[in-house]
């Protein structure tokens, strides 16, 4: 089957009913994308479908064969960052790491659809897991790429 | 203090086994320069630094980043030492030289009262305490990350090493240019002198190579451009863009994929195995059954082309198991067994003053009461992993590990192979916690691998394999119990506890040599019970050390962790029988601990402790030394619809010196969460010897929308660096229990918390 990933087309051969996830890190070597859980409940593995946060590990790879698949390798680069990415650094969110592509992907998902997110829309979106407690800088630092977007900037 | 004096002999009598009696003083740490990796350009001027040819400084980087932002701290110490900017500092993964070894974290294990240690000087007793165990872990040299031990640890030798390093590129270039040394400064890496010469470290490594200049002196604290001011971490930039390279992300060529199925029974074995139905499935290959390494369970691995085709596999082996010999085990039957010894045994006595008996007999009034805490697991967000490649007789593994020696020889161990035959890679780690203390995983790497005819591979749990074949947070159960006098004065208080030791179950593991038949007292089991701070004139603190047959380890603040909860409960039980405010009860039995009284003082301030809040809040406070760090913590809760709501916690600590004030805030904001997840869910059952959790489901963890907003004040101190990465985890569950009591009257005795 095709696969639209990053803006680049790739053919797989994988079984219909693999996970996304597998295909992205074990066949494709994306390894960005985390596992977590295997059962959506932690979102360390949350990529972009069609533009929807999408939790990768339940995702059957046929499910989404010809749509657009957006994953942390493509939200932006050290040298030209997400304004997302620019504002996890300076508020400093990340610890031991891990669950950040997934919580990054979800809030890059959240900012699309809601440019201006409150705290209330930002409990309700992002629930990605993080054994760190980086919470409340998450919550900031998505507050400040919001507020950097809406300025046309950089975090 | 007899007990104590038993201890010591019987701490001295291993060393002496272990190391002699040989050289005095505790060996020098700066290590020779061919303890560092050789590489082209680079010249290495001891076992720490090596200098690039165009200036920038590599630093051997013995410890392991898992989140607790000690790969940006130390290299600060070196920074700061060698007068380089932060970016000038690269990391690479120290050797395993007995230099590299965690002194601090052993010496840390011996049960001392830390009010002994406040004053200026230390009592003999205790100085020879340190002196005898510091030697004795100086030369076993366990690398291991954990303790919250690091910066502590290793505060003197690196900042010595880069002086050192320093002054001998210095004096190069003194002697190149002919100019006395004291007459060149440095900055940026830049040498100069008012002559008008200049030079940068790497113009002048080769002439300092061979030289060890002595009489180095440190930087005293006025001088310091870089210690104590936050400095962005230097691992986040990798951690947003997904290039991070974690256990779970090497990718080797021709790697394969195992996926692991222990047995359910906890110690259990695979009695009968039919692979048939596996093996027929695509892109699986191979099945190996493992056998129970560093103290596990055995199980199954089948190995594939993906980790997917692997677990898919796995799961379909048709596989009887059957319970260890021992019997499978029950956490209700351990509950009541703890009980019993509580009711039975008298246990070790930590710590003793006053005349307990004698108060307890003319008390007017007596308080009682048990608190207990259940097993957990670790949870980390990366579950165990260790990728492995067994050829020509060598053996590499590329492991999150918090142990890297112990991986080596457990991969020595499983090969049959020299230990110098074995590369250990340490990646990234996904959270570590204590759990990554153990090298289970690693022993089933290599096996697979041995297997597998050269081919690297991957080997890695499901969640569900990691939750129900942890090395779980013992069960403990502990009895308060303390006399009043007429006037309602506290005139004593005993407290004995019971629960599994994990220190002998895991020095056996790391380090088999030093294990005898007769476990060492573990200061873990009563750590938070018999070193309170306050000063009731008689006090008796004691644990009961169990074995319940449950694989224990340590976990993000160990004994700390429950039993704060514990004493710091109690007291305040104590303050509502005596009728104070509990932040006045504390104070007034603070008074020969003034440092604790000013961490609680200034936590109190800042959270306007005594004002009023929303109608349906509360606070509550708590009051817990641990690693060396005073922590106090202030907790705003309330109750919607029977769910505990923490609004904010209001932390203050004593961490002694600060290298990172920025990682000290984080590390604060993270123990609060994980404390929270601990004290609001966590729970670990286990029937017939099958762990009931296995995922995020029923194992659940604090949300975004469930967490507090967390405030760090940080006390100003020129101390010794302390603990950082746990000391904020203990105050939390009794912060929030003893908000809950003030909002509903009733006492949190039991974790997790239920109202």
């Amino acid at each position: 089957m095709q696969l639209n990933i990053n803006g680049q087309s790739r053919t797989s051969t994988a079984d219909p009913s693999m996970p996304l996830l597998w295909v992205l890190r074990d066949e494709l070597n994306l390894t960005g994308t985390k596992f977590g859980c295997g059962i959506a409940a932690c979102g360390a593995c949350t990529v972009h479908v069609d533009g929807q946060a999408v939790r990768s590990c339940v995702m059957p790879v046929s499910a989404v064969a010809n749509q657009a698949i957006k994953t942390i390798e493509s939200l932006g680069t050290a040298e030209k960052p997400h304004p997302l990415q620019a504002a996890w650094i300076v508020e400093q969110v990340p610890q031991c790491g891990y669950c950040q592509s997934g919580m990054l992907m979800a809030a890059a998902a959240l900012l699309d659809k809601n440019a201006n997110p409150s705290d209330a829309d930002i409990d309700a979106a992002m629930t990605n897991l993080c054994r760190c407690g980086t919470y409340q800088r998450v919550r900031a630092a998505i507050h400040r790429a919001a507020a950097s977007m809406k300025k046309g900037g950089a975090a | 203090m007899k007990r104590r004096t038993w201890l010591l002999s019987a701490l001295g009598a291993t060393g002496a086994l272990v190391v002699g009696w040989g050289v005095m003083p505790a060996r020098s740490r700066l290590g020779s320069p061919e303890l560092m990796l050789q590489t082209e350009g680079d010249v290495a001027l001891n076992g720490w630094i090596k200098i690039a040819q165009d200036g920038a400084v590599v630093l051997a980087m013995p410890r392991s980043e898992m989140g607790q932002g000690v790969h940006t701290g130390l290299a600060m110490l070196v920074a700061e030492e060698l007068d380089v900017p932060l970016n000038r500092v690269r990391l690479e993964q120290a050797g395993g030289d007995s230099i590299y070894g965690n002194v601090a974290m052993l010496v840390a294990s011996l049960p001392f009262h830390p009010l002994d240690s406040e004053g200026g000087h230390k009592p003999a007793k205790i100085k020879m305490g340190e002196w005898l165990v510091g030697k004795v872990a100086r030369e076993l040299g366990i690398n291991a990350t954990g303790g919250s031990s690091s910066i502590a640890d290793l505060w003197d030798p690196l900042r010595m090493a880069a002086a050192t390093a320093r002054a001998s590129l210095v004096q190069a270039a003194a002697a190149a240019w002919k100019v006395p040394a004291n007459e060149i400064t440095v900055a940026q890496g830049v040498m100069q002198h008012a002559s008008g010469q200049s030079a940068h470290y790497g113009q002048m490594v080769s002439a300092a190579s061979g030289s060890t200049p002595s009489g180095i002196q440190t930087k005293s604290h006025e001088k310091w451009q870089l210690i104590g001011q936050a400095a962005p971490r230097t691992d986040i930039p990798s951690k947003v863009t997904g290039q991070a390279t974690f256990g779970l992300d090497v990718r080797l060529p021709g790697m394969l994929f195992a996926a692991v199925r222990m047995s359910p029974i906890l110690g259990g074995t695979a009695a009968a195995v039919d692979r048939k139905a596996a093996l027929a499935l695509p892109g699986v290959m191979k099945l190996v059954q493992l056998e129970a390494w560093g103290e596990g369970t055995a199980g199954l691995a089948v190995v594939g082309k993906t980790t997917w085709h692997a677990r898919q596999g796995v799961q379909a082996v048709q596989v009887q198991w059957q319970p260890p010999g021992t019997g499978a085990v029950d956490t209700p039957r351990i509950q009541a067994a703890l009980l019993n010894s509580l009711n039975t045994e008298s246990g070790f006595t930590f710590h003793e003053q006053g005349v307990p008996t004698q108060a307890e007999k003319a008390a007017a009034t007596r308080i009682d009461a048990l608190y207990q805490a259940p097993y957990l697991a670790h949870a980390t967000m990366e579950p165990m992993n260790c990728t492995a490649q067994v050829k020509d007789g060598k053996v590499e593994i590329w492991v999150p590990t918090q142990v890297p020696q112990m991986a080596r020889d457990m991969a020595a161990k499983v090969a049959k192979v020299d230990k110098d035959k074995v590369t250990v890679h340490v990646t990234q780690l996904g959270g570590g916690f204590g759990r990554r203390l153990e090298v289970d995983f690693v022993g089933q790497a290599v096996q697979v691998a041995m297997a597998c005819e050269g081919q690297p591979v991957q080997l890695s749990w499901s969640r569900e394999e990691d939750m129900k074949h942890d090395f779980y947070r013992p069960m403990h159960l502990a009895k308060f119990q303390a006399s009043l006098d007429d006037k309602g004065e506290v005139t004593s208080l005993r407290i004995k506890s019971a629960g599994d030791a994990i220190t002998p179950r895991w020095m056996a593991r790391a380090a088999p040599h030093l294990s005898g038949p007769i476990d060492m007292p573990d200061k873990t089991a009563s750590e938070g019970l018999f070193d309170l701070p306050y000063g009731f004139a008689s006090q008796h603190m004691s644990h009961v050390a169990t074995k319940s047959g449950v694989p224990v380890g340590f976990w993000r603040s160990v004994g700390h962790s429950h039993n704060a909860f514990f004493s710091e409960s109690f007291i305040d039980e104590l303050a509502a029988a005596t009728k104070q405010d509990p932040l006045a009860f504390r104070l007034n039995w603070l008074k020969d601990a003034p440092r604790y009284a000013a961490v609680l003082q200034l936590a109190a301030g800042k959270a306007g402790w005594g004002t009023p809040l929303p109608a349906g809040r509360a606070r509550g406070i708590a009051l817990h030394e641990s690693f060396g760090s005073i922590v106090a913590q202030v907790a705003e809760v309330s109750l919607t619809e029977g769910q505990i709501r923490v609004h904010r916690v209001v932390c203050a600590i004593d961490c002694g010196t600060v290298v990172n004030p920025g990682t000290v805030a984080q590390q604060v904001e993270s123990s609060v969460i994980f404390g929270l997840t601990a004290a609001l869910f966590g729970k670990i059952d286990i029937v017939g010897g099958v762990v009931q959790q296995g995922n995020f489901n029923n194992y659940p963890m604090v949300t975004l929308s469930q967490a507090p907003q967390v405030e760090t004040h940080i006390v100003p101190s020129t101390r010794h660096p302390a603990g950082v990465g746990e000391p904020a985890v203990p105050p939390l569950a009794p912060a929030v229990g003893n908000a809950l009591f003030a909002l509903t009257g009733k006492r949190q005795r039991a974790l997790p918390l239920v109202v």
